[in-house]
Order: structure tokens, then C-alpha cells, then sequence
């Protein structure tokens, strides 16, 4: 039996950075907000504390911050004439599960998209003609400009007492920055985070071949930081540990760090763990979702909690799911190119790159998330892309995150992967290896997409979400193109040896790529090319607001979290300023 | 650890500087007696973890000069500090917060200490009108 529950203001579909935001504006609107999180709740004090919070064993490896693939998970296939399988244990990208959600053991990396990359399409169509762009890649402009972003990434940057050095400010450009950049209204609100030996080295590499290398921008304070909730954080201890794992120092900026701490302390907020939501109550004729259902994971007992507004902020495949089995949008189906929910799915396409170095001591154990020296001279439409052979490209970066104990072991290609042989490789390259990383856009392609398993199911019986994914020949030559870019600079850092690492042309499970999934309820202009409108407000149920990267209409190339944090801040204003004073679409179709 | 192998880019030293010149400048008033304005200052590096609220990582420190060591309720205290059985009067607490490893082994405070001495007095003082 189902027990329906007291109404509420606004209830959030999941709780990461984006569920956050939205509650943390909507209560200051002065709504009663309930956040529903199907995993336990993760609280600093008790999480995030030494000595356990540095377990490589447990979180890195066993992964106990991520998705439980007992209750759920998706298929996969590469190719929609293949059968999809479920993928039992998650590999090639993490989704995190709990408050916070993956933005506790996030990378930290925080980007901006380029101004050009909202206007994707227009502005390949400007530069290389009409029939440039390969009819199967369904790559659309944003409705939304980055001016029209900036105050808001701006908002996210000063949240996260993000790290950084500018390149563009108020239009002056900057040396030592990213040049490249979209003008930004301030500084970041702390210095970058230190720069290792290999990350010297790279830049100064970078720099002779005429790049333009800066210290990669990170959601991690460099120094003790009081963010505009009032909440402090702490300057990082480069510890080398964060990537999978939680922040011991409150200077990695997650949910829990910057925005709960004020939550918690607030009557008009209330946080409901362990708490699944299974289904969205839609009513069609109305266009409003009613109510959402939810199943306690304790018990087992269901609730239904009636809303006024419905904030889905669950990962992409959760918001591609839950539009899906409520019926709101069309379902793409590829063969006939109709509907929009499930299309322009991509996942960021990275390669990389190991280096070694015999005589230099590049203390690699010490580090911090996002570390790293970065030219992003290769990016969009930075760079003219007249006979190459493809279009979007992506950052290169030099990354030292640390070097923990069991995944910092970097060996030369052709070293045993067990044994004494490895065993000597590691005690001999250790302090001597450096990682490399090309970032990578996406450009949607019509046969990747996302939509419901026609065998499989979860837990709740519910069908999984069927991803069918390959990264187009497009991707693969933008990917070559970047690492030989990499390799150039590599080769000017005099290495001993070095490895390039192309991904194969078939993309696999795993192992670990990123967590960069993106699409399946795209942003647009009008509902005919859209499941969303500028706000992020559902064409088809104006009380829904779909929030991630779910969003994206295509995956430029940098990490999405800035760009989520962003449009989190963009979509909650127009709800605070626009939407509770006039409820109903805000674009009118 | 981390000056010995740290190495800005250039641009990373500009902005570096511009960061640091607020707490420079108060700095530079500390001439002669502790200055507990100061020690506020210092003390955000502290104040990320020691919150009063109860998500904190660390336990508060109201009140903390002339408290007994491993003392706040609820907080879970490593098991070397439940036996460092200290009085945090001034001298303890500053050689603690000077170097937390060398004062008491084994802690999980992830702080690696404050290494400037006339920090550590302001640090100090501001802490002692802490309530």
C-alpha cells in the first residue's frame, strides 16, 4: 500500500550539486523543500573524516561512494542491431550515489563551455558553410548565450571557492590564464592550486612550441575561503587521495561542503535518505507532474509525495528514465529520427598519455584532484578546422592528482602487469612518471542515444535504460588530432620513454573513462527540437524543471560540472523570479 | 612537503599575490603584542572543519583555552587524543597547533601546523576570547 503524503512546495528528484542548489534557492524563495536521495546520507563529520576517508582499497577500488549496481544499473550496447547487457559492475563511469550525490568524489575540474560552443551549429555553419556539418550529426545551438551564463558560472566559481588563474576578464585578456576563455565578470575567487614538478615541466614544453598553458581550474580552495552561504572552507593539503573519495579538509567543494552545512539548519528544508524514487505521478491533460512516488530502501514501504514543483536532479540516465516511464516527451527512435527524449547522448571522448623521466624527481604521491597544467589552444572553434577532418576538439592536459598507493603505479607499455619484473618497473619509475590527458568533445550523432531495455529490469521492476553508444569516426579523428598535439609537447619535455594511449574505435565498458555522460533531455529553442526549454522547464509538464548535464544538447570539450552548476543557478532564478509569481510555461511554444 | 616541490607558472604567481595581499597587510600591523585581529584571520584555515555546526568535522573550539583535551560531547575523538590527557592551556595549544603530530602522534587532525610564530601567538590570543 502506498501512503500518500502532506503536500509540499517542491520536491528534488535526487540530491547531488544540483538537487542542492535548487533547495537552497527555492527555501530562500520561502518554499517548504524536500530532497529525496535513494542513497545514505554523507555528513563531513562522520563521511569525510581521517583516518578512514583515505582508503584507496575501499573507495577507489571497491567504489562504495557509487551507484549500488544491486538495485540498478543500464544496459549497453555499442550498436543498435546489437543486444544490450547490463552492465554489472559500473567501470567506464562512476555515478555516485547519496547526498552530494557524484560531486563528492568528483575530479574538481570546473570549466566553462566557450562562448562559441552555445552556438555550436550557427557557428560552424558561419565558418565552414551550410553543408559542412555530416547530416547524421545532430549537434544544436543552446538556447541560452554564455553571457547569459556568465553571472551564474560566476555564482557557481564563488560557491565553490574555485581555484584558479583567469584569461579573460571583463575582455582583457590575461597571460598566463586560459586566453581562450569566454570574458568573465571576475577573478576566480582563489589562486590556482600549486603546479607539480611535471606540471612545470609540461607547461614549460607547452610554452616553447608557442601554446598557451595555465594551471588547470579547480572547485577546490587553494586557501581558507568563506563562500557566499557563509560557509568556510579549507585550503587543500594535497594529499593526494580525493579522486573517488571525499575531501577531508572541506576544500574539495561538494554539496555536503558548501551548501548543507545551511540546509540542515533550515525548517523550511527537510532531507529524505534512502528514499528511491520509483515513479512521477504525470497528469498529460494538465501538463503538471502530481505527485512522485518513492520507496523507503530501509523498509521497503512506498510513499507518494504530492509536489507544486518537481525538480529531477538525478543523474542522466535517472532523468531519461523517469521522463520515459511517465510518458512526458516523445521517446527518440532512431530509425525514423522522431522524439526527442533519450537523443543526443555522448560521453567524453579522453585519451592519454604516460611519460618517464629517469633523472628527475617529480614526487608524484602528493596532489590534489584536478591537478594539473593545461593548453586548451585545441578547443572548439579556437582553432581552425579546415581539412582535418572532423570538428570540436579539446583540452590537453598534464595531470599529477597524486599517486596513490594501488592505481599510482604507472610502468612502461610492455612491463608484466604482475610479478617481479612489475614489481621492480614500479619501484624504478615511480618518482619518475608523469600522466597525460586529452579532454574531448562530443558532437551528437544520431545513432547514439538512450532509451528503455526491452528485457531487462530493476529491482522495482522497471525497465533499465538502454544506452546505445559509439563514438563516431568524428570523435576518433578529433581524438588523434589532440594526442598528436600531446605527443609534440611530450617529446619537447625530453622524456626517457613515453606511451600514447589512443582509445580503441570501439568503445568499451571499461575501464574507467570519465563520468561524463551527457543528453537524453536536451535544451532547446522550441519543443519541436527540444524536451526542455531555456529554463529547463519540461515543454510538456510546466511544474518540471530537469536539471544536469541530461540537458546538454551535445558534450563540448570540458568537464560539465561548471556548465551544471551554472544552468542549476540560471533554472532556479527564473523559478524564484518568474515562474512562483506566474505558474505556467515560461516560453511559450 | 608541499614548498620544497611546489612550482608556480608565472601567471599563477600574479594571482597568488593579489590572493594573499589581505592577509599580508594585516600582518604587517602585528608589530609588538599578539594581536587576536589577527588571529581571526588566521583562523579561517581552522574554521572549514571547527564549526559549531553538526556536520563539522572537527569540534568546536569556543571556549577550547583551559579545556581538557578530547572533551566536546559527541565529537569522535581519535584514540591518541583520548589519551593525550592535555590541558589546553596557551603553551600547550601552541606547541599543538604549531606542529599537531610532533604534540600529540598519531591524531587525525588533517592540519599539517602553523609554521609562522607570530601567526601562532595571534592564532593563540584570538582563541583565548573565543566563546
Amino acid at each position: 500500500m502506498v501512503t500518500r503524503l502532506k503536500d509540499v512546495d517542491a520536491v528534488t528528484v535526487g540530491f547531488g550539486w544540483t538537487g542542492a542548489i535548487l533547495a537552497r534557492e527555492l527555501t530562500k524563495a520561502g518554499l517548504n523543500v524536500v530532497g529525496l536521495e535513494r542513497g545514505p546520507d554523507r555528513v563531513p563529520g562522520e563521511d569525510f573524516i581521517l583516518p578512514s576517508v583515505r582508503d584507496e582499497l575501499r573507495y577507489a577500488q571497491r567504489l562504495e561512494l557509487m551507484v549500488d549496481n544491486s538495485i540498478d544499473t543500464i544496459t549497453f550496447r555499442n550498436f543498435p542491431n546489437e543486444q544490450a547487457l547490463p552492465i554489472r559492475r559500473i567501470g567506464a563511469f562512476l555515478p555516485g550515489e547519496g547526498t552530494g550525490g557524484s560531486g563528492i568524489h568528483w575530479g574538481a575540474l570546473l570549466w566553462r563551455n566557450l562562448p562559441s560552443d552555445f552556438r555550436v551549429r550557427s557557428a560552424l555553419t558561419e565558418r565552414y558553410g551550410k553543408n559542412a556539418i555530416p547530416d547524421d550529426m545532430t549537434i544544436q545551438d543552446w538556447p541560452v548565450s554564455y553571457d547569459e551564463l556568465e553571472p551564474h558560472y560566476d555564482r557557481y566559481d564563488r560557491l565553490c571557492g574555485a581555484s584558479g588563474q583567469a584569461g579573460n576578464v571583463q575582455g582583457k585578456k590575461i597571460d598566463g590564464g586560459n586566453i581562450f576563455e569566454g570574458a568573465r565578470a571576475n577573478h576566480y575567487p582563489n589562486a590556482p592550486i600549486k603546479s607539480s614538478n611535471a606540471g612545470v615541466m609540461y607547461g614549460a614544453a607547452a610554452k616553447s612550441l608557442g601554446y598557451h598553458p595555465f594551471p588547470a581550474p579547480v572547485a577546490i580552495a587553494s586557501s581558507a575561503y568563506t563562500n557566499p552561504e557563509n560557509v568556510t572552507l579549507g585550503a587543500c593539503e594535497y594529499c593526494g587521495y580525493c579522486n573517488r573519495i571525499a575531501c577531508e579538509t572541506n576544500s574539495k567543494a561538494s554539496a555536503n561542503s558548501t551548501i548543507l552545512p545551511v540546509l540542515r539548519l533550515d525548517p523550511k528544508f527537510e532531507l529524505r535518505s534512502r528514499c528511491f524514487v520509483t515513479k512521477l505521478s504525470y497528469d498529460k491533460a494538465a501538463k503538471r507532474v502530481v505527485s512522485v512516488t518513492y520507496t523507503d530502501m530501509r523498509n521497503g514501504e512506498e510513499y507518494e509525495q504530492p509536489a507544486g514543483i518537481v525538480i529531477l536532479s538525478s543523474f542522466v540516465f535517472g532523468n531519461v528514465q523517469h521522463l520515459l516511464l511517465a510518458g512526458i516527451g516523445e521517446p527518440y527512435d532512431r530509425d525514423s529520427g522522431k522524439g526527442l527524449v533519450g537523443k543526443n547522448y555522448a560521453y567524453q571522448y579522453e585519451a592519454g598519455a604516460s611519460a618517464f623521466f629517469e633523472d628527475k624527481e617529480l614526487n608524484p604521491y602528493w596532489g590534489s584532484a584536478g591537478m594539473g597544467v593545461v593548453i586548451d589552444d585545441f578547443n572548439g572553434e579556437s582553432f581552425d578546422h579546415g581539412g582535418l577532418g572532423f570538428f570540436g576538439g579539446g583540452y590537453i592536459a598534464c595531470n599529477t592528482a597524486g599517486a596513490p598507493p594501488i592505481a599510482g603505479r604507472t610502468v612502461p607499455h610492455g612491463t608484466p602487469e604482475w610479478g617481479s619484473e612489475w614489481k621492480r618497473a614500479t619501484v624504478k619509475w615511480y618518482h619518475h612518471a608523469a600522466r597525460f590527458n586529452t579532454q574531448g568533445s562530443v558532437y551528437a550523432n544520431r545513432n547514439n542515444f538512450m532509451d528503455l531495455d526491452p528485457t531487462y529490469k530493476d529491482v522495482f521492476g522497471r525497465p533499465l535504460i538502454r544506452l546505445s553508444y559509439n563514438p563516431p569516426d568524428n570523435e576518433y579523428n578529433m581524438s588523434r588530432f589532440l594526442l598528436t598535439k600531446l605527443e609534440g609537447i611530450i617529446k619537447a619535455m625530453n622524456p626517457t620513454a613515453y606511451d600514447m594511449h589512443p582509445r580503441p574505435k570501439t568503445f568499451t565498458v571499461v575501464p574507467y573513462q570519465s563520468t561524463h555522460n551527457t543528453g537524453g533531455t536536451m535544451t532547446g529553442a522550441d519543443p519541436k527540437s527540444s524536451v526542455v526549454n531555456r529554463y529547463l522547464q519540461a515543454w510538456d509538464a510546466h511544474n518540471l524543471f530537469v536539471q544536469g548535464a541530461s540537458v546538454f544538447p551535445q558534450q563540448h570539450g570540458y568537464n560539465p560540472t561548471g556548465t551544471v552548476g551554472a544552468l542549476a543557478y540560471w533554472s532556479a532564478q527564473a523559478i524564484t523570479t518568474k515562474y512562483l509569481k506566474n505558474p505556467g510555461p515560461l516560453v511559450q511554444a | 612537503m608541499r614548498d620544497k616541490n611546489s612550482g608556480l607558472t608565472p601567471g599563477a604567481l600574479f594571482i597568488a599575490a593579489f590572493g594573499a595581499g589581505l592577509l599580508a597587510t594585516t600582518a604587517a600591523t602585528t608589530a609588538f603584542a599578539a594581536d587576536a585581529d589577527h588571529g581571526k584571520a588566521v583562523f579561517q584555515t581552522c574554521a572549514a572543519c571547527h564549526t559549531d555546526r553538526p556536520d563539522a568535522i572537527g569540534p568546536s573550539l569556543r571556549g577550547v583555552v583551559g579545556r581538557k583535551s578530547a572533551s566536546v560531547d559527541g565529537f569522535h575523538y581519535s584514540d591518541a587524543m583520548k589519551r593525550a590527557n592535555l590541558t589546553w592551556d596557551e603553551a600547550n595549544l601552541r606547541d599543538y597547533l604549531k606542529d599537531p603530530q610532533a604534540k600529540v602522534k598519531g591524531n587525525r587532525m588533517p592540519f599539517g601546523g602553523v609554521s609562522n610564530g607570530t601567526d601562532l601567538d595571534d592564532l593563540v590570543a584570538y582563541l583565548k576570547d573565543y566563546k
